[in-house]
């Protein structure tokens, strides 16, 4: 069995978005975010919809890469959504039945379909921009680098900024070794007969003994060769450290930075003229 | 001569990563017998495929196309029984020392029998067995598994599968990280356990003068194809098209062929440091120069 896992894998295809300054990419999906929740009505949606595509052509990330990204999450979308269109209330009524009488009635608003649409839409362009951004076209490594740089000003009260970038560095670098170690022991114990996939609770929990036990000493014998590793080369923390790739804002940047304004300045645009002139 | 195959690959493909831009081809059209009552050896480059296609061979992994027949039967006829066939094929995986994980040796090496619901008294008498096949001494068998040196706990995962009494042992590089006495020792058990039990073998290994020492029948591989098989005489002659898989010829070919380059008539089918010795010894008292 191989374990999949899409999600948060860098796809390099060396276009303008690969190459952007990774604060430049965490500003934009600051901005990108605060729009998706300001967003209330399918013309705002429609625009950040075009915002992702156009994202999409020009980092060239193959879109089927990226549904398949997105397919572990359908059941949760499809089931927050179905769920909304039996929770809201509306003016409209479509449909009613009484399932227990007396107890539970269920209603079906207009409302409530175009909220279920509205919000499937809103958690689907969400993942797909994020991801976008910030797993397809950005490596691990320099997601942590832009935040340790751009909390940098954290520093100064004394928040271990440094150290906390670190502990994310190492533990996304480890992610796929786990991964793959995992599926290596659980071949090794199916081949000496252990069954995971059936008995009662008990005996299915029981059956991971030979699973987890080996995991964990190969990952505190990891853990230890990397500290050694890291001390033979004299790590100490961030204190005078000096990096090999110094983080430099550059004129498409700060470009990409307006653009991600007038995105949010756009969706805020949008809301006030089909709602009337009522902010949020 | 002609022995009864115990497992036959018949038009294998395998792909990594299908519809995905890292795909890779790891099995293109491989057909192969693994014959009874001998070691067989499956060399080839890292990256070849070696582990992909043995780890069919107990169903581990399932091929995209092609079947796996283990004594006649097609091991994907009822999937639902997969895990019968892992009993009959026991796989040694690459290095095995990261699965141990009970509390005392004993217990690790009666995992796998214990799987297979063998009455108690039959497991010690098996665990037993294999402990000393191994090499395992009594005295470490009541110790926990993560207090031994890396030599020792591959035994004892080598035990564990050993204990299990498989038709076929499948060993997935058995001596890679060990040092030359280690090598010697571990390979030359496997064969002498070969020798005793009688059942089938397969070793997999970059090491060509491993390969020459203790297999029977070769299969080479290069990038997923199967490009080469025989007897170590038939495989080893074949000196040109083994370097060109990225294959460390053992160093004795080298010295025979630099030798037929020079006219002298020695045998091509040389590939020990002992046989060169014979035939050179012989052309010398022949008095050929
Ligand atoms: N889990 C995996 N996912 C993707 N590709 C793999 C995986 N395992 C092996 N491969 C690829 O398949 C090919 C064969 O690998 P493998 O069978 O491990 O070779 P060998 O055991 O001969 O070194 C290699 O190119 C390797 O990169
Ligand atoms: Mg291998």
């Amino acid at each position: 069995m191989a374990l999949d896992i899409t999600l948060g894998q860098y796809y390099g295809t060396g276009s303008v978005i690969h190459k952007l300054d990774p604060r430049a990419k965490l500003l934009f999906v600051l901005f990108f975010i605060v729009s998706i929740f300001v967003a209330k009505d399918i013309y705002a949606f429609g625009l950040l919809a075009i915002v992702v595509i156009l994202s999409l052509i020009v980092s060239k990330v193959p879109i089927r890469l990226v549904l398949k990204g997105l397919k572990p999450l359908v059941f949760i979308i499809i089931f927050t959504s179905v769920l909304n269109i039996f929770l809201s209330r509306g003016e409209e009524l479509l449909f009613t039945k009484e399932i227990i009488p007396g107890f539970w009635t269920v209603n079906l608003y207009k409302e409530g379909l175009i909220n279920a649409g509205l919000l499937a839409m809103r958690i689907i362009i969400l993942l797909m921009g994020t991801s976008v951004y910030f797993s397809y076209a950005t490596t691990p490594i320099e997601l942590t680098d832009g935040l340790e740089r751009g909390l940098g000003f954290l520093k100064k009260i004394k928040v271990p900024v440094h150290e906390f970038a670190m502990m994310m560095t190492i533990a996304l670098r480890f992610i796929p070794t786990l991964v793959d170690e995992t599926s290596k022991i659980m071949n090794a114990q199916k081949a000496r007969g252990a069954d995971f996939s059936s008995g009662g609770l008990i005996k299915r929990a029981k059956a991971l003994i030979p699973i987890i036990i080996p995991l964990f000493v190969s990952s505190f014998r990891r853990a230890e060769e990397l500290a050694t590793a890291m001390e033979c080369r004299c790590y100490h923390g961030g204190n005078g450290r000096t990096r090999m790739n110094v983080l430099k804002m550059k004129f498409r940047d700060y470009v990409f930075i307006i653009l991600s304004m007038a995105m949010l300045a756009g969706v805020i645009l949008v809301n006030i003229y089909a709602n009337g002139f009522k902010l949020m | 001569m002609s022995k009864m195959s115990v497992i036959d690959v018949k038009n294998v493909n395998f792909i990594y990563g299908k519809k995905t831009p890292y795909e890779v081809h790891a099995l293109q059209n491989i057909s192969l017998s693994i014959k009874e009552n001998c070691v067989t050896g499956i060399i080839g480059h890292t990256g070849s495929g070696k582990s992909t296609l043995i780890q069919m061979f107990n169903g581990i992994t399932k091929p995209d196309s092609g079947s796996i027949f283990v004594d006649g039967v097609d091991i994907w006829e009822k999937p639902k029984e997969i895990s019968k066939i892992r009993f009959k094929v026991g796989m040694v995986m690459q290095y095995p020392e990261y699965q141990l994980f009970a509390d005392t040796v004993w217990d690790d090496i009666a995992y796998g029998p214990k799987n297979m619901g063998i009455p108690e008294d039959e497991i010690k008498e098996r665990v037993e067995t294999a402990a000393a096949f191994c090499g395992i001494d009594s005295e470490i068998m009541t110790k926990s598994p993560f207090d031994l040196s890396g030599g020792q706990k591959r035994r004892v995962a080598l035990a564990g599968i050993m204990a299990m009494r498989p038709s076929v042992l499948v060993l997935d590089e058995p001596a890679a990280g060990l040092d030359p006495r280690g090598r010697r020792e571990i390979l030359g058990g496997i064969c002498k356990y070969q020798k005793e039990s009688g059942t089938a073998v397969v070793i997999v290994s970059h090491s060509m003068e491993d390969m020459a020492k203790y297999c029977d029948e070769l299969f080479v591989l290069a990038k997923g194809k199967l490009i080469l098989q025989g007897n170590c005489k038939e495989v080893f002659s074949e000196g040109e098209l083994l370097r060109s898989a990225g294959l460390d010829v053992p160093e004795i070919y080298g010295v025979v062929r630099a030798m037929r380059h020079k006219g002298v008539d020695i045998s091509k089918y040389i590939y020990t440091v002992n046989g060169a010795v014979d035939a050179i010894a012989e052309l010398l008292e022949g008095g050929v120069r």
